[in-house]
């Protein structure tokens, strides 16, 4: 992949790729094809590198994966315990320097009753783990120190805004159904991070490796659409409660766009819970669908979404004032923002 | 260096990548920085030779042809509508090809929830087919020939029939189950078919919005592995073993005939250098006491990163044929409407 060629061709590539981050979204418009425009283009005209880009991606890895380890081992992804040794969980040597170390609070291993859910959780957990690990190795001494963490109380917070009933107490630990909506929160968020970040990476390898991360987080975001549909596939209970946390995080991400017009294929709202939709089949209309998919029901292309409708999502709102972006972005699970370099994230 | 050499250079690399991609960026996933922070070096506004965008767009159309007629007929025994595979005026393939049905019907015996699943795949399968003859516009090709009576052949190459159902009597639309084994034979190659294609999108490709189209119908291929494989592992645990679910044993064997297909990729599921997952079942044991993880996802057992095909690969697989040089086959008896239709490694 290191040869004079390929070097050439991602010089290319970047140069136009910077070149259109700076034009912003009124130039951009007259390029797209219909319906499809480059995401992070839209709100913002920072020049992120690659080594940005990814210490973004593992900002949001090292949340994934204490969400997961604590509940498959009860454990955070640096100290082993017997239950992740056994399942072949990494324990990660946290080397990220950059930004200012945190700690993670909140959290315990769920008392699983199902096997199912209980091997989901255990392979979820290895596989973020993972992804840790790759980002922390990829980036080097430019790897980002993880930062504090909440996964407490920022779960009731969220449920609450969310008016999931009860919410203020909801806890992702308590049963297995609760862990799959704890589950939810994170995965399709994680889905539409990597794909406003793919088409910003600058280098071919670094864009693969993206493509296949993102992949793997739409298997674990099917996983749980899935188990969820087949536990409640009327809605009545958790899976109703995803399509309240789905209209949340579309209004977070919408606050996120700033009062830029969202493009047609970042439309509003950019988030499905599970709740059924009808669809036109072979010409014949009216056929009743499941959404174990997230996205845009016409093109059926997942969302995008920029840094600051991420931020804005895991933050609870943290990193948008009015049509300003704040930076940095501080709540919920991120009680004192993500660790950045020196430009930080907005 | 100037634009000349930058163009040969640049056609190199991108038909390096046609033949290479998969094996590098899948089985080690990559990542580097050394060399993407300089906005100084030399530009070229120039079009590129080699495979075009619309070429890319054109190879996806195709497979996502076969998966709508698939889904659709599966669902409701019915395939595509005509004005959704005919051919754009500017297309140089111009004859709308037919579909062998084989025993394609709508499955019987779905509960209602089960038939809202598979409507609701065929519908995103279909919409892919829209969104990217849309997208291409008067450069879409038609719908190929597409023999969806392949799926018994197919089987009886992987051993399936022997294994799980009888000789010659594997068929994807007799019941729930098996429309799982038959949705397994297609969305894994999805995921990685669009993996492999996302890096040969032109940077005036990216600007226009294709590589993010890409990467979204990319996920969405995900999810619909997600669905299948997650379906798949959950009716084993319900059945109590694997050789109570014989479905799921077949799957893996699906995944045994796309390694043996693949050039480049020979190896077993599973290990080191494939491209495949195999699905697994934990052991029957209480809950608390489980620490062994599902198999949902397919991806590098080292990095899990999610794995890429070449465009050779995916034409081995769907062609059912390891051999270099065949234009059409399987799924395909008159070959894909592309410029990649050959094998050629």
């Amino acid at each position: 992949m290191a040869s004079q060629e390929t070097q050439v061709l991602d010089e290319i590539i970047a140069a136009n790729r910077r070149k259109m981050l700076t034009l912003g979204v009124a130039s951009l418009a007259g390029l797209a094809i219909a319906g499809v425009s480059a995401p992070w283009a839209n709100a913002q005209t920072v020049a992120y590198t690659d080594s940005d880009i990814l210490n973004f991606a593992l900002n949001l890895e090292y949340l994934e994966a204490n969400f997961y380890y604590l509940a498959a081992f009860g454990t955070t992804i640096d100290v082993a315990n017997a239950a992740s040794t056994a399942a072949g969980a990494l324990q990660i040597t946290l080397s990220g320097t950059v930004g200012t170390p945190g700690t993670v609070s909140g959290g315990r291993q769920v008392p699983f009753t199902t096997i199912p859910v209980a091997s989901y959780a255990i392979e979820v957990a290895v596989e973020e783990g993972k992804h840790v690990q790759l980002l922390l190795t990829a980036l080097g001494s430019s790897a980002v120190a993880q930062p504090a963490i909440n996964l407490g109380s920022s779960f009731g917070t969220l449920a609450a805004a969310a008016k999931i009933p009860n919410g203020a107490s909801f806890s992702p630990y308590a049963s297995d159904d609760d862990f799959l909506v704890g589950a939810y929160v994170f995965e399709d968020v994680g889905v539409t991070a990597y794909h406003g970040a793919a088409s910003l990476l600058t280098m071919s390898a670094n864009l693969i490796t993206a493509a296949g991360i993102l992949a793997v987080e739409a298997y674990h975001a099917g996983l749980i659409r899935t188990t969820i549909n087949y536990i409640d596939p009327t809605g009545a209970s958790i899976g109703g409660y995803t399509n309240l946390i789905s209209t949340l995080r579309a209004s977070l991400s919408m606050a996120g766009l700033l009062g830029v017009a969202p493009s047609p294929y970042d439309s509003s709202p950019d988030d499905y819970g599970l709740a059924d939709f009808s669809v036109s089949l072979a010409g014949a209309p009216n056929a009743t669908a499941t959404r174990l998919t997230d996205a845009d029901p016409t093109n059926v292309v997942a969302f995008a979404r920029n840094t600051t409708q991420v931020l804005n999502i895991v933050t609870g709102g943290g990193a948008v004032n009015g049509t300003t972006a704040v930076s940095p972005a501080v709540g919920v699970f991120f009680p004192a923002g993500m660790n950045a370099g020196p430009n930080g994230f907005k | 260096m100037d634009n000349l050499s930058t163009l040969i250079n640049r056609r190199v690399s991108r038909r390096k990548f046609l033949a290479g991609v998969g094996v590098g960026a899948g089985a080690v996933a990559t990542l580097n920085l050394s060399a993407c922070s300089s906005s100084t070096k030399p530009t070229t506004t120039s079009t590129p030779s080699g495979p075009t965008d619309a070429d890319v767009l054109n190879f996806a159309l195709n497979l996502e042809y076969l998966e709508a007629q698939f889904y659709l007929y599966a669902a409701t025994g019915s395939g595509l509508q005509a004005t959704d595979t005919t051919a754009g005026s500017a297309s140089p393939y111009q004859t709308v090809g037919t579909v062998t049905l084989g025993n394609a019907a709508a499955v019987p015996g779905l509960t209602p929830a089960q038939q809202e699943i598979l409507n609701e795949i065929a519908y995103e399968e279909q919409e892919h087919v829209r969104f990217l003859r849309s997208a291409l516009g008067t450069a879409a090709v038609p719908m190929p020939d597409i023999d969806l009576s392949f799926f018994g052949p197919l089987a009886v190459a992987a051993t399936i029939t022997t294994a799980a159902t009888g000789a010659g009597s594997f068929n994807p639309f007799s019941s729930f189950d098996y429309f799982l084994v038959g949705g397994f034979i297609f969305e894994d190659v999805g995921v990685t078919a669009y993996s492999g294609a996302a890096p040969l999108i032109s940077a005036a490709g990216v600007a226009a919005g294709y590589l993010t189209a890409a990467a979204g119908i990319l996920a969405v291929e995900a999810y619909h592995a997600g669905y299948i494989r997650t379906s798949l592992t959950g009716r084993a645990i319900a059945a109590g073993s694997e050789a109570a679910y014989s479905y799921l044993g077949a799957a893996n064997l699906v995944e045994d005939l796309r390694a043996t297909l693949t050039i480049g990729d020979s190896a077993a599921p599973s290990t080191a250098g494939s491209v495949e997952t195999l699905l697994t079942l934990p052991p029957a044991t209480t809950p608390a006491s489980n620490t062994t993880a599902s198999s949902i996802v397919a991806a590098s057992p080292i990095t899990a990163v999610g794995f890429a095909r070449t465009v050779n690969q995916v034409l081995h697989i769907v062609y059912g044929s390891p051999t270099v040089g065949v234009a059409s086959g399987g799924f395909f008896p008159s070959g894909m409407n592309s410029i990649f239709a050959t094998t050629t490694a």
